[in-house]
């Protein structure tokens, strides 16, 4: 699970929060998104030529 | 009822007199419910056991920014005005570039921040603005290592107005970058994190002072 760092000045205490299940579904997502558009932005190479 | 007793020193000869000031109005001197001397205002006192609010710069928990997508800082008291954020050897595993959000008790605000970050190389300032937080880089790659130094001010009425200076030690670049934003309600918290959310840190120590 994905997660983030909370300090609390209060306390003093540093806690691991894992993201819930909507927040890892957001993550997901968004991560996903970004590979596509990172397949998307790649160049696309020539076909090689049908030999006679 | 609880009763009041004035007590000389049998060893002294001093004449100690308990005087009314010129006034009209009538006020009242509750003595503290403990064994202890009172102190007046002739001399320099040294205070203990009391909390100082504003005036007094307090640490934060200085907290290794080597996991997560953010670091959030929780908890800053309401009577804070200035806010120093401190990065030694921060790192992400990513090309998103980080950025510092503002927040309130109901959660971070993540629009309506006004200004612009550039990163200083040689021969060029390339610049950009962003209204998701103060932007801090213009530009990055996952080696970037930065260290600086982040100021938030209170300049009135939820308006916080942030600059900030960092430079990386893995290549020569320094980042340049200021913002105002003003919240909904009273700041309570802080979060460094990316633009895209997704990345996560991978290196350093992040922590604030607060007065």
């Amino acid at each position: 699970m994905t997660h983030r760092i909370v300090v609390d000045l209060q306390t003093g205490v540093t806690t691991q929060v894992e993201y819930t299940p909507e927040e890892q579904a957001v993550h997901d997502a968004a991560v996903a998104a970004q590979q596509a558009a990172e397949l998307a932005a790649q160049p696309i190479e020539p076909t090689p030529e049908a030999q006679p | 009822m609880s009763s009041v007793a004035i007590q000389g020193n049998a060893a002294g000869a001093g004449v100690f007199t308990i005087a009314s000031p010129n006034s009209a109005s009538s006020y009242t001197a509750t003595l503290p419910t403990a064994t202890t001397t009172l102190v007046g205002t002739d001399a320099t006192q040294t205070l203990t056991n009391k909390t100082i609010q504003g005036g007094a710069i307090t640490s934060g928990t200085a907290v290794a920014s080597t996991s997560g997508t953010s670091i959030d800082f929780t908890g800053i008291p309401s009577y804070v005005k200035r806010i120093t954020v401190m990065f030694s050897g921060v790192s992400t595993n990513g090309t998103s570039v980080p950025i510092l959000r503002l927040g309130i008790s109901s959660g971070i605000e993540a629009t309506g921040y006004l200004g612009s970050t550039s990163n200083i190389v040689t021969g060029s300032t390339p610049t950009s603005t962003n209204t998701t937080g103060l932007g801090l880089a213009q530009a990055i790659d996952a080696a970037a290592i930065y260290h600086g130094h982040i100021f938030i001010t209170l300049l009135g009425s939820n308006l916080w107005v942030m600059s900030a200076v960092l430079s990386r030690s893995d290549t020569a670049l320094t980042t340049v970058a200021s913002s105002s934003k003003t919240l909904s309600g009273t700041l309570d918290r802080v979060r460094i994190t990316t633009v895209n959310g997704t990345d996560t840190f991978d290196a350093g120590t992040i922590n604030i002072l607060y007065e």
